[in-house]
């Protein structure tokens, strides 16, 4: 049904689009239109699992290590499903969240804290919060809604870093107002629609923090994933990367392992 | 409590012989060990007591899955305080067998249970009891012996619990601080109405509309709480606790609207006796609301406020500290690489009966080790209050953990 939805909202689009080249498609359309072609290309995963090392770097160069791993539900006319399980450093171990991502309005957030045994309704107001004090901020991490966000393209240029490939250059405004940017530039392969970096411009329209994307595997013939992320933010010379060692598409996981008496006994 | 230690013998006997034939596919072990110091500023009141002491608490985590859903944990912990026997103590927090299908979820064992959503107190949480001579903040609880199911519905999520045996709450001897005067006599708690294997019952529902969270419980069994007998046995005072059976329910409500949680938590109890030893049932409430600002401290640090108002409608005749008092706090959560992490409180008794003053701090040092400060002040109690008996006794603890 979501599919059926995107698909349609996407011939729309290119109808639109062909009717636009006859009167000339502005930059926010085309936008808008990549954003939901890139998005197309991540449809139908269905579930995935994978285990995540982060290595949170001060500008002094000292290192601290965390290990989670996450699960995420595709959800049919809504935003995903997904759990956060910490295990590593020991003193966070087990420590969980649940998210049940909307497409509008805030999303729905659980906490687990094991020592208490205790289940706890956060709000998503603090999605512009570091991320267990990297430099990822729970936005950067949480399941991306085109809903979310508006688009404007800007131009097409050579990939960073790799100049063979061709990468469109897109701005995107979130929408909710509790979001910590006011905009980000992607640089995205026209190809693969492979996100290549991200430049994330704070409040006041200062660049904030550049997020590069590398080491991608395609999975199931379909799915991209990157495997490595390095966040650097250039107000602060810290430094947060993020190493995936295992990704896992359609393990079979149901709608019951997404509530909070399964959060309890996430491991 | 030979028996419950008989019982989890037979359980644990039961699964390894489970764990024989098949091969638990997840196996875990974990220890943390904590030292600490309690310093009390001020002379104690009475003869025996100690200026500060020092103790240390190991507790292991033995953790068992198995493929088809079913798991297992067992979790003993054990706490040597180095002058008061009361204090030292073996307890299991865990040892709960747990199995789960798609929409229910049952356990039989020992277990933890947390319910409620306020931040200064938890009336609706029933189930355990509080391991008070460990952590005088009411955050720490015994090992409850338990039968669980959990129903998973569209309509919410349905618990039932029997509970086959009661636990007393801890509490300090001859040399322990945090205590009146005599301490507790040893082996004349009193259980009215039945036995500590009289059977208790409670049942909840819970579940979340968009940004409310709800839930409603009934509770059969003993309160968590004592009344304190006063006896003169060969004419010396005793001080004896005595539960009552009580029935009582119960609900909590939480909206969370964007950086602001508006919380509730509600009860109606019978069967309890007051302050003044009068049984007769009476209504109490906490609620009150945590603000957050995000990012307000340093690069990233956050700021809450917390303000809750906790009312009894026995006043001064309950027996509960807080039935009249406002909670006022604010926690900092600095989300740096160490997790700093602190909560200031204060708790003011609107009839002018005190206040309370308690702070909680935590840090990371490395990888496996944290650090953390905890403490609270009692001042100006009404003569014969709980907070007038801990007059003296304001606390600081200083603790380190070692996980392994």
């Amino acid at each position: 049904m979501k599919n059926l939805i995107k698909i349609t909202l996407f011939f729309i689009t290119t109808f639109i689009f062909s009717l636009s080249v006859a009167f000339g498609e502005t930059p926010e359309e085309k936008g808008l239109r990549l954003a939901i072609e890139a998005d197309l290309t991540g449809d139908g995963f269905i579930d995935t699992v994978s285990k995540s090392q982060m290595t949170l770097r001060n500008a002094q160069g000292e290192e601290s290590i965390r290990e989670f791993s996450s699960k995420t539900l595709e959800v049919e006319n809504d935003g995903d499903k997904s759990i956060f399980i910490f295990h590593h450093p020991k003193d966070v171990k087990g420590t969980a969240t649940l998210t049940f991502t909307h497409k509008t309005g805030p999303d729905d957030q659980w906490l687990y804290l094991p020592a208490l045994k205790r289940v706890k309704r956060i709000s998503s107001d603090n999605r512009s919060g570091a991320f267990v004090g990297s430099e990822f901020a729970y936005e950067d991490l949480a399941s991306q809604e085109i809903e979310k966000y508006t688009y404007k393209w800007i131009e097409d240029v050579p990939c960073p870093g790799d100049e063979q490939a061709k990468c469109y250059v897109s701005e995107s405004y979130p929408v909710e107002k509790s979001s910590g940017y006011k905009r980000r530039v992607s640089w995205v392969d026209i190809e693969e629609h492979r996100v290549r970096k991200i430049d994330f411009y704070d409040r006041k329209d200062k660049l904030l923090k550049t997020l590069v994307f590398s080491d991608y595997k395609q999975y199931l013939d379909k799915f991209w994933t990157a495997h490595t992320l390095k966040m650097v933010n250039h107000n602060t010379g810290k430094e947060t990367d993020i190493s995936i060692t295992e990704t896992k598409y359609q393990t079979g996981l149901k709608d019951s392992d997404f509530n909070r008496q399964s959060l309890k006994r996430a491991r | 409590m030979n028996i419950v230690f008989k019982s989890v013998l037979l359980l644990l006997l039961t699964i390894f012989s489970h764990s024989a034939y098949s091969r638990p596919s997840i196996l875990e072990f974990e220890t943390e060990v904590t030292v600490a110091s309690w310093l009390f500023p001020e002379s104690p009141l009475y003869a025996g007591q100690k200026d500060n002491n020092y103790s240390i608490a190991l507790e292991s985590e033995l953790y068992a899955e198995w493929d088809k859903g079913d798991s297992f944990v067992f979790t003993p912990f054990i706490l040597l305080d180095s002058y008061d026997d009361n204090r030292s103590h073996l307890d299991i927090r865990e040892a709960l067998y747990s199995w789960y299908g798609d929409d229910w979820e049952s356990s039989v064992g020992i277990g933890q249970v947390f319910w409620g959503v306020t931040e200064s107190k938890n009336l609706v949480d029933i189930i355990n009891q509080f391991d008070a001579v460990y952590d005088p903040l009411f955050k720490t609880k015994l090992g409850q012996p338990l039968t669980n199911l959990t129903l998973i519905r569209d309509s919410g999520y349905y618990e039932l619990f029997i509970l086959p045996y009661f636990r007393e709450r801890t509490s300090p001897g001859k040399k322990g601080r945090l205590r009146g005067d005599p301490e507790f006599s040893k082996g004349g708690t009193k259980f009215e109405g039945g036995s500590q294997w009289t059977p208790e019952l409670a049942v909840r529902w819970s579940n979340s509309f968009n940004d409310y969270d709800l839930s409603m419980h009934s509770f059969f069994g003993y309160s968590r709480a004592p009344s304190i007998d006063v006896m003169i046995v060969d004419g010396q005072l005793k001080y004896e606790p005595n539960y009552q059976r009580v029935r009582q329910i119960g609900g909590t409500v939480q909206k969370t609207s964007e950086a602001t949680l508006y919380k509730m938590e509600w009860l109606a109890k019978d069967g309890q006796k007051d302050a003044n030893f009068r049984r007769g049932g009476y209504f109490s409430t906490v609620f009150g609301f945590e603000h957050t600002l995000y990012k307000a401290i340093d690069e990233g640090g956050d700021l809450g406020f917390l303000m809750e108002y906790n009312f009894d409608s026995r006043r001064s005749r309950s027996n509960d500290s807080l039935q009249d008092d406002i909670f006022i706090a604010a926690r900092i959560t600095l989300n740096d690489p160490d997790d700093t992490q602190m909560l200031f409180g204060s708790i003011l008794d609107l009839d002018g009966d005190g206040q309370m003053y308690q702070v909680d701090f935590g840090k990371r040092l490395n990888d496996s080790l944290t650090f953390g400060v905890k403490g609270a002040v009692y001042q100006n109690g009404r003569y014969n209050s709980n907070l007038y008996i801990l007059r003296q006794d304001s606390w600081v603890e200083i603790n380190l953990k070692q996980y392994f």
